[in-house]
């Protein structure tokens, strides 16, 4: 009997504790989890992806050539900081592009793989390893070729946009409704003070993911039920270059990130 | 000949009208096309009115206001059977219904699930509103077209996007006012 009671205590008050975590600044909560992790499994998720980016990292392509002997835009080679300068202009192919985009051009110009050959799940691990040289850095992201001015002027509109069946768009909740809640996330303010370009690349505790910004994007995409733009495609290019120039200043606290 | 004159001006101006009223660029679409064919075409087509939002950041300067209103009631209809509280069982499982209407997310007031507060709160809402006539319209023309009454918020115009059927919004007006309604009759998940 008093079992049963106690029992009943227990669930109430774990209920309650569940309730209150709702409450909780999600970035203190994930830096909780976080701890808690390094001292049960004594290495974080983010840790062993980053090994496996560095080893992609390393791996000699079709031409005999690993990724050391591609330009990040700092020198052929140069990772510290790099990533920190992304999204940009490049000479060579006369695109802007970001990490992802700028690891698909090495992968496929400088080593040699066909497009089709390039499996998502690399381009993010070698995202994280890139990443990690950008500890510490600021945001560092200039409009100074038209086509970055171009998507730069192109991603403001689109987060502007109100558009689908639902007339949503990121400002809708990204500007409008900062620290409210629909769900159990508050909307972050990504163009402000939570400088949300510097969380990304992230690994994702509450459900096991390994994201980089663009993921992040679509996801966003997709919670709204709004069709979602493909990987590497211009639309991702034109949000991410305008909240990063957004974010520029804003130091990468640790990348790749632990986010809930 | 001065027909000839006339005639350019006249077939340009419908299209300066168009563009002056299109939020992206004809240049910008095909940037964003590369995007793929679902998310390229909600831009292409996307409505006057969300081009209107979006190109004012959501707060319409006053003068575009009474047209705009005018042109948001004009597309709100009605049941074939003119009754406006329907069957609330049915309109809570729309509520409550992730996939479907989703009202939880942003307003508190669901016994079923823990709300949000982007919206405002509607605890109780029946009970503190009564079932009148004007009560009745007022919530069924709120959740058919929020823009009616609250210009480019961000609450989703259920009716006029399609999202909802008449019937199946009359059912969760139900869910909101009827007395019975569990709505209204059970605690709202978190209510302190």
């Amino acid at each position: 009997m008093s079992l049963g009671v106690g029992w009943k205590v227990a669930v109430l008050f774990l209920l309650a504790l569940a309730l209150a975590q709702g409450e909780v600044d999600p970035r203190e909560e994930a830096k909780r989890q976080k701890q808690l992790l390094l001292e049960t499994a004594g290495i974080l998720p983010t840790e062993l992806i980053v090994e496996q980016g560095k080893e992609l990292f390393n791996r000699k392509g079709p031409k005999g050539k690993t990724m050391a002997e591609c330009d990040f835009g700092l020198g052929k080679g140069v990772l510290d900081g790099a990533a920190a300068r992304l999204p940009r202009y490049f000479l060579d192919t006369g695109r802007v592009e970001d990490l992802d985009s700028r690891i698909l051009t090495c992968m496929t110009r400088v080593q040699g793989y066909k497009p089709e050959q390039i499996k998502r799940q690399e381009v993010v691990a070698i995202a994280f390893y890139v990443a990690s040289f950008s500890t510490g850095k600021p945001i560092q992201v200039r409009l100074l070729f038209p086509q970055e001015r171009e998507l730069y002027a192109l991603g403001e509109k689109l987060f502007y946009a109100r558009s689908g069946a639902r007339d949503l768009g990121c400002a809708t909740c990204h500007i409008s409704f900062v620290g409210r809640r629909a769900g159990v996330l508050p909307y972050a303010d990504v163009l402000g003070k939570d400088q949300s370009w510097t969380h990304w690349p992230a690994y994702r505790y509450s459900n096991d993911q390994t994201w980089t910004m663009q993921d992040r994007i679509r996801a966003c995409y997709g919670n709204i039920g709004h069709p979602q733009p493909a990987h590497y495609s211009l639309p991702i290019l034109a949000l991410e270059l305008f909240m990063a120039y957004q974010n520029n200043g804003a130091v990468v606290e640790e990348w790749p990130a632990f986010v809930r | 000949m001065k027909v000839k004159k006339l005639l350019p001006i006249l077939l340009a101006t419908p299209l300066v009208v168009a563009l002056a009223q299109s939020y992206f660029a004809p240049s910008e679409l095909e940037l964003i096309k590369t995007g793929g064919k679902a998310y390229a075409e909600v831009f292409l087509n996307q409505r006057q009115d969300q081009a209107l939002c979006s190109l004012y950041h959501n707060r319409l300067p006053a003068d575009l206001l009474p047209k705009f209103l005018e042109e948001q009631r004009a597309l709100i209809k009605y049941p074939a059977d003119g009754k406006l509280m329907g069957d609330w069982r049915k309109g809570g499982a729309i509520f409550n219904n992730l996939q479907k209407a989703n009202c939880f997310s942003c307003h508190f007031g669901s016994p079923v699930h823990l709300g949000g507060d982007v919206g405002p709160s509607l605890e109780k809402y029946g009970l503190k509103r009564g079932q009148s006539e004007a009560v009745q319209r007022y919530t069924y023309e709120v959740v058919y077209n929020a823009w009616a009454y609250f210009p480019c918020t961000v609450m989703y115009r259920f009716g006029a996007q399609g999202l909802l059927t008449p019937e199946e919004i009359a059912d969760v007006v139900a869910y909101l006012l009827d007395p019975e309604s569990e709505f209204n009759t059970k605690p709202a998940v978190g209510s302190k």
